[in-house]
């Protein structure tokens, strides 16, 4: 007996040992070679593309459960979407219209939609898709829902528990599934009225999609689409190989060029930035987790000005992101809910040092970093270990903050170590989404509960306000006004003119390798995520040689 | 009735092992500070609500506190249900099946390779003792057995598909190319590198217990009583020799069950093969309880079938440890 369990125990430690390794993730791959010996046949074709872009929902293909929150949810279409400049058109719907009191929403939608197994779209299915989306515990928040009807076959009215601006990227997200053919196996066997249609999922593989005869709009340009799910490197070897025809890769790839192939460099809101404690640590506040909150450096609003105005975004786009990224002044770039007047002149240590002095900030006793009272102008900036680009950025911000006597200890840690340590600690978050429910969440006092949401404990009642009537607008249009007075009213607002309570970084481009011959229309700004968004208008791609 | 009481026991053995590794698993896991509902979120952190993450932890019964969830896992397994998978969001059972089916394929070929190439070594080496071919092989084997798989893996990589050029880089199957139209070919061509080092890890000891036993035995009595009946070497090994030395080689080949298995997770990493030890690593990634219980029952049901087939082989070769020994 003894000797079988040993070799019991013998597995379970190589089990074990290997996660270690595997999550270390050393990418073996590196300059590797992806191509079959005979594979001559395989390069793209207006039959075919192959495109090396992640993207595997290993959960399945079911948008009630969040499949297709960004990038096109290939399999089923959605009421409204997005297009190139995020203006929100009709797809599904024909119409939509928001009550006065912003809790009914009527949708009428198109007559002549299909599921790809023939059966007619109805009003019914939008209207279980919403319901089914209610109640399931996915990655698709639909819980302000309080019930879906449909009215009559093209018409649904959308009754929500209270006015919600934002509820509109759930239209515009949420892909409509049939209710006859929706159950347990759904997420492996997706059936909609999309432009694409499943073949073949090898799991941890491909995905093998063909274009949908049933198609309501025009017919897809490519025939038959195949998502390999490989690691960026082997995307990149793919890419040289000839064998893949979209490929997305890091930016630190991106600087080699391949033949036949265009580097396409998609601006997004994948953004960086510095959360500071807005609260003193003095306070002695915790959160529910009895985690501490503040920091009595951060707290103060010279401090958080000073670093927003002496940090050179410029250089770091250049010196870190290879010049592949944009500078960022707030959560939103490149959206149209950005409030432009929020951007200040920064790489200005001048502006930051009388910002200082200003706030009683002097160095009393000579060694460079600054005092007041019997505070020093120090504090710790934590990243996640495993994340590069995020170290780069976090040493660079150090050495940018040193000239004008503030001292940041840099500090990289597991995302397990830096949950508790993050309310009261500066960090080096990085969000960005095209649903404004974001920006809310990072700075709405009432979010702050010991989480993600609002990390650093930002309270101002005026911002409060402002948010609370973004998300009660009854459209996003009317909404937008007050996204951008939160952000710089011309007199206060979260940004750094204001209150500073993030320092805000930079943008990350997305970057890809596409083939000549492989036309993709102009990419939308992206949000959070590289690789999948670039599928947003997929079904308008085209092969341009014979 | 010994057969009846053998049995007997190694059923309670392989129950009274199952629990333990539920229970140990089951705890490990809860006790790990990875909470399952924010990696299953992930980036979306800021998309989702409070109460989005509490219908999310209700669907997985992760609301409840761990020894409830421990009573209601067990009463369902003894239903015969595994769970559903956070991950996959599939039964664990399918999971584990559809995955293992593709590690099974690898298993088999690196089993029997490190099976047939070790002994066929060993007893090479145990044959010509001293001599030049048994010095190359023992070089071999002691450099194998202190190789780590990963880094032989990364080795053969790095030579055969990025050098030569003559292996695929990863993947079980050609891109684009549907299930139906693999050939068996390009099935063999994808498994081949992956296979080979993984009998790595098999071989060397197998080799080297061989060649010891070997050497044991043709310096027996019965073996010198052998030769002066005028018995070649070749002769003495195949009629008096090969029963004696199959049995350490057995021993070993079915306990190396363990070290295969847990070696598959390192070498399906380097690979990019999409087996069962790329479920392990996302199920441990990400506090996936029911499927990381489900793999772990699965490979110590494994590994103990594989010690209980050794231990039905040895009689069949031997007739001295039959039991009731007759």
């Amino acid at each position: 007996m003894s000797c079988k369990n040993q070799s019991f125990l013998g597995s379970l430690g190589a089990i074990l040992f290997g996660i270690v390794l595997a999550s270390c993730d050393s990418a073996p791959t590196e300059s590797a070679d992806v191509s079959e010996p005979n594979a001559s046949s395989q390069s793209g074709s207006e039959e075919q593309i192959i495109l090396a872009i992640g993207g595997e929902s290993e959960e399945g293909y079911d948008p009630t459960l969040g499949w297709g929150r960004y990038g096109s949810p290939l399999f089923q279409s959605t009421l409204l979407k997005r297009d190139a400049d995020l203006n929100i058109v009709n797809d599904l719907a024909t119409d939509y219209s928001v009550s006065e009191d912003g809790l009914t929403w009527t949708v009428t939608i198109r007559e002549d939609a299909v599921f790809s197994d023939g059966e007619p779209l109805t009003a019914t299915d939008v209207a279980y898709t919403f319901n089914q989306a209610a109640d399931s515990g996915g990655l698709t928040d639909v819980t302000v829902l309080a019930e879906a009807i449909a009215i009559d076959d093209t018409t649904v009215e959308l009754r929500l528990s209270q006015p919600q601006s934002t509820f509109v990227n759930r239209l515009i997200t949420l892909g409509i599934v049939p209710e006859h053919a929706h159950g347990p196996d759904y997420a492996r066997t997706p059936i909609g009225s999309g432009p694409y249609q499943l073949v073949q999922w090898d799991e941890g593989q491909q995905l093998i999609v063909d274009a949908n005869p049933n198609y309501y709009g025009t017919a897809p340009g490519i025939e038959r689409l195949v998502f390999l799910f490989v690691e960026e490197d082997a995307a990149f070897a793919a890419v040289k190989a000839g064998e893949a025809q979209v490929a997305s890769v890091p930016q630190s790839l991106a600087v080699q060029a391949v033949e036949g192939m265009t580097l396409y460099d998609v601006d997004s809101v994948d953004n960086r930035g510095l959360m500071f404690p807005y609260v003193p640590a003095s306070a002695g506040e915790t959160t529910p987790n009895g985690d501490p909150i503040g920091d009595d450096v951060t707290a103060d609003l010279a401090i958080r000005q000073a670093v927003n105005y002496a940090i050179d975004r410029q250089a770091l786009v250049e010196g870190v992101l290879e010049g592949y990224g944009s500078v960022a002044y707030g959560p939103v770039s490149g959206l149209a809910w950005e409030e432009p007047s929020a951007a200040i002149e920064d790489a200005q240590p001048e502006t930051a040092q009388e910002i200082l002095a200003a706030g009683g900030w002097t160095d009393g006793d000579g060694d460079g970093v600054l005092e007041k009272d019997s505070l020093t102008a120090e504090f710790t900036l934590l990243y996640p270990a495993n994340d590069s680009t995020r170290q780069a950025l976090a040493l660079s911000v150090a050495e940018m903050l040193k000239p004008i006597g503030i001292q940041a200890n840099v500090a990289g840690k597991s995302w397990d170590e830096i949950k508790p340590a993050m309310h009261s600690n500066v960090v080096l978050f990085g969000w960005g989404s095209h649903d404004q429910t974001e920006m809310y969440n990072l700075y709405h006092s009432q979010a702050a509960q010991g989480d993600f949401y609002n990390a650093g404990y930002y309270a101002n009642q005026a911002i409060d306000k402002t948010l609370d009537l973004a998300m009660g607008a009854s459209s996003e249009a009317e909404a937008i006004a007050f996204w951008q007075a939160a952000q710089w009213d011309g007199e206060m607002g979260f940004t750094a003119k204001g209150d500073a309570a993030w320092a805000w970084l930079v943008n990350l481009d997305h970057t890809y390798f596409v083939n000549d011959c492989l036309n993709i229309g102009q990419p939308q700004v992206e949000p959070h995520g590289h690789g999948w968004p670039i599928t947003a208008n997929i079904a308008k791609w085209e092969w341009t040689c014979n | 009735m010994p057969i009846l009481t053998f049995t007997a026991q190694k059923f309670l053995r392989l129950g009274l092992l199952l629990l333990a590794v539920a229970i140990f698993t089951f705890v490990l896991l809860s006790l790990s500070p990875i909470d399952p509902v924010q990696a299953y979120i992930g980036a979306d952190m800021m998309q989702i609500s409070p109460e989005q993450q509490q219908l999310i932890a209700e669907r997985w019964g992760l609301d409840q506190p761990m020894v409830v969830r421990f009573w209601d896992w067990l009463g369902q397994l003894l239903q015969g249900n595994l769970g559903t998978s956070i991950v996959y969001n599939q039964p664990v059972v399918e999971v584990i099946a559809t995955r293992f089916w593709l590690s099974l394929q690898m298993l088999a070929i690196a089993w029997l390779l490190s099976g047939i190439l070790g002994l066929g070594l060993g007893i090479l080496a145990g044959a010509l003792a001293g001599s030049w071919i048994d010095r190359i092989i023992r070089l071999y084997a002691y450099t194998l057995a202190s190789s780590p798989t990963f880094w032989v893996a990364l080795l053969l990589l790095i030579t055969f598909s990025v050098s030569l050029k003559v292996t695929p880089i990863c993947c079980a199957a050609p891109p684009g190319v549907l299930t139906a139209d693999v050939t068996i070919w390009q099935h063999l061509h994808h498994l081949l590198l992956p296979s080979i080092t993984l009998s790595i890890i098999g071989i060397a000891n197998i080799t080297l217990h061989t060649r010891q036993k070997l050497i044991d035995v043709l310096h027996s009595d019965y073996i010198l009583f052998a030769h002066a009946q005028g018995e070649t070497l070749w002769g003495v090994i195949r009629y008096h020799g090969f029963r004696n030395l199959i049995l350490p080689a057995l021993t070993l080949q079915f306990a190396s069950l363990s070290e295969l298995f847990g070696g598959s997770v390192l070498v399906e990493q380097v690979f990019a093969y999409p087996g069962l030890g790329e479920a392990t690593v996302q199920a441990a990634l990400r506090s996936d309880i029911p499927l990381l219980v489900g793999i772990v029952f699965f490979s110590a049901l494994f590994v103990y079938s594989g010690n209980t087939l050794a231990d039905l082989a040895y009689p069949i070769v031997d007739p001295r440890i039959r039991i009731g020994g007759h």
